[in-house]
């Protein structure tokens, strides 16, 4: 079995994790995969600070889709800019249309009502796999937040689906909750590295995800591994950095193995920046990923 | 000759906060200050979010602190205590406090949006963090506190939280639910009013459903006693945080691509008022002095560690470029074993201090 095999059928990949464990990198290099198979792709970022265009090479999104390959492309989205946009769709007037996304009221829902930003940026996922956007794609990859507020992210359709039972807006989310929690079309990765922490978090997340009894993980890959260590090599660097972090992110990966006997990726770490020719490297490796 | 642990003139403020993206050793440097804060003398609480289980082993605190500080066993003229940000046990504590009875606590703590969404309302969890700093600072127990917040982009928001608290709760978005049109007497309207509202009801009614708009009134109906408590400490803590006795502790990940974000988040900070220490690198590589470090025969993990030494040294030039002038950047060195000890914490905090007495 490969990524690709594990992915074949899937319209989105949700990608979250710990922060600071290479997401965005691991986000590009799946979309930079799954492109290269022959899936048109798009690939979605929702941190306002844009870091997704930079693993690919290409300009900043600025929230247009940007085509960053054959068949690939990426797009920030911020969730106020779907909303307006929603809300431009069913007010086809611009005067009105304006007058409604500017109103105090509306503006104060938007950022308060609970799971309701979650959902929108969700929602503009689900529509582009659904062809609902230019370029129609086959797949989407989501960049999603880190791993409490990635969670969050995943939970918020079924709760605002529970919480507007009966009104649009709560059908719209549960088919968006059934859509999520339906494993032949959605797919979570977690992206984590061997050390402590982010072991820590991705079992905590694990657990979380799995006892809410919403979307489910299809895969965990860690990222930035030290190369194992050679037999003949001096005692006085095996004692060091390279010795020291290696046998630590050994102890975590066999931690991590105990509790997650899921498809498991392992990507080194490279002598190289982010950028393209990492993104491209870490494609090529998560492409021939077997287990 | 053994020197008495001190903490430098510039770091020597009632509140530190330290703040940086994730991974990067926010909350072992808190707690290193700390240990280093105690030896010097000082009456000190850390107070942090999610600190690994090794640094929880490290300063000998479990569970229990999540609910208040708990002293840390150390030998030291001051004392340090540590306590576990917990925002849900904070909420409940806040709302079982300042309800103005138990059946109006009760009617909150049932509401499903307490239940269910409370953790995921806006800015909240961050608030509650900034509650507990309240309530620490108003406790007076301690001469110093040190902050640790969630990574950058959320510490913005975390930053933020006390505006946006005072900005919702003046908001006119909370006045109507206070006095929601469907059950105003129609009769008190006049026509055109009573129209308009019934069509922005129905509207609303479709689209969200009439349980939606009664829960969120429910919600914020039950927590309007306990407005007021709130916008009187959101505005306490707003002045706390650009208060002279706060300074604010950046810490970044080496390497030039962690630049931007750095610089992007000390200028955010100064905007918003706040005062500046120094800038903390974490985690760099050494310079790795071989001559073969380019060539493509050389093991893997030693062009690695060549790579990681260059790009790092490199990425420290840049930054003092940018920031100039004594005292203004502090490195620290990447680690074989992250400290799991209070003497490793000590070391650690005494690398860091020890640069700006030069």
């Amino acid at each position: 079995m490969s990524v690709l095999d594990l992915l074949a059928r899937r319209r989105l990949v949700v990608v979250t994790g710990k922060g600071g464990t290479g997401k965005s990198t691991l986000a590009a290099a799946l979309g930079r995969l799954l492109a290269g198979a022959g899936r048109k792709t798009l690939v979605v970022e929702v941190d306002p600070r844009e870091s997704l265009h930079q693993a690919l090479g290409v300009e900043p999104s600025g929230g247009e889709v940007v085509q960053a390959g054959e068949g690939l492309w990426i797009q920030n989205v911020q969730a106020q800019a779907v909303i307006e946009g929603l809300v431009r769709e069913k007010v086809p007037v611009p005067f009105f249309a304006r007058k409604i996304t500017e109103s105090p009221a509306f503006r104060h829902f938007v950022a308060g009502a609970p799971g309701f930003k979650e959902t929108a940026v969700l929602g503009h996922a689900y529509r582009a796999t659904r062809g609902h956007r230019t370029p129609r794609v086959e797949v989407v990859v989501l960049d999603a937040p880190a791993s409490g507020h990635g969670a969050s992210l995943l939970a918020a359709p079924a709760l605002l689906a529970l919480a507007a039972e009966g009104g649009q807006l709560g059908e719209v989310a549960a088919e968006l909750a059934a859509f999520l929690a339906d494993p032949a079309q959605c797919a979570i990765f977690l992206g984590t590295l061997a050390e402590e922490m982010p072991v820590q978090e991705t079992l905590e997340l694990l657990e979380t995800l799995d006892s809410a009894g919403g979307p489910r993980v299809a895969m965990v890959c860690v990222n930035a591994l030290f190369p194992p260590l050679p037999a003949d090599l001096l005692e006085a660097v095996r004692q060091d950095l390279w010795g020291e972090r290696r046998r630590l992110q050994e102890r975590e990966r066999a931690r991590l193995r105990d509790r997650w006997e899921g498809p498991l990726a392992e990507l080194p770490l490279l002598p190289l920046d982010r950028g393209p020719a990492l993104t491209r490297d870490l494609a090529t490796r998560l492409g021939e990923a077997r287990w | 000759m053994v020197t008495p642990a001190r903490v430098p003139a510039a770091l020597d403020r009632p509140l530190l906060v330290v703040v940086g993206g994730g991974g990067v050793g926010k909350t072992t440097l808190a707690a290193a200050l700390g240990v280093q804060s105690a030896l010097a003398g000082k009456r000190t609480l850390v107070m942090t979010f999610d600190p690994s289980l090794r640094l929880k082993d490290a300063l000998g605190v479990g569970e229990a602190a999540r609910d208040r500080g708990v002293r840390v066993p150390l030998d030291a003229p001051g004392t340090l205590d540590a306590s576990l940000l917990d925002a849900k046990a904070t909420f409940d504590r806040l709302v079982s406090k300042y309800a103005p009875d138990p059946a109006a606590a009760d009617r909150i703590f049932r509401n499903r949006f307490y239940r269910d969404l409370a953790g995921t309302l806006a800015g909240i969890l961050e608030y509650m963090a900034m509650e507990r700093l309240f309530e620490a600072r108003a406790e007076g127990a301690h001469d110093r506190i040190i902050l640790d917040t969630p990574p950058t982009r959320q510490a913005l928001d975390f930053l933020q939280a006390p505006d946006r608290i005072v900005d919702f709760l003046d908001s006119r978005a909370v006045k109507m639910a206070l006095d929601p049109i469907w059950e105003r007497d129609p009769r008190s309207m006049s026509l055109p009013a009573r129209l308009a509202a019934r069509a922005g009801m129905e509207m609303a009614d479709r689209t969200l459903g009439r349980r939606f708009l009664e829960d969120l009134v429910e919600f914020v109906r039950a927590f309007n006693p306990l407005f007021d408590g709130f916008r009187d400490r959101a505005e306490e803590v707003r002045r706390l945080l650009r208060d002279e006795g706060t300074l604010f502790l950046l810490v970044a990940g080496p390497g030039p691509d962690r630049i931007p974000d750095a610089m992007f988040f000390l200028r955010k900070l100064k905007e918003a008022g706040h005062r500046l220490g120094p800038l903390v690198v974490n985690q760099v590589h050494p310079p790795v002095e071989n001559p073969r470090a380019g060539s493509p025969d050389l093991h893997p993990g030693l062009r690695l560690l060549a790579h990681l030494g260059s790009r790092d040294q490199e990425g420290l030039r840049q930054i003092r470029d940018l920031l100039p002038g004594p005292g203004s950047v502090l490195e620290l060195p990447a680690q074989p074993r992250p400290p799991s000890d209070l003497p490793s914490l000590a070391a650690l905090a005494r690398a860091m201090l020890i640069q700006l007495d030069n």
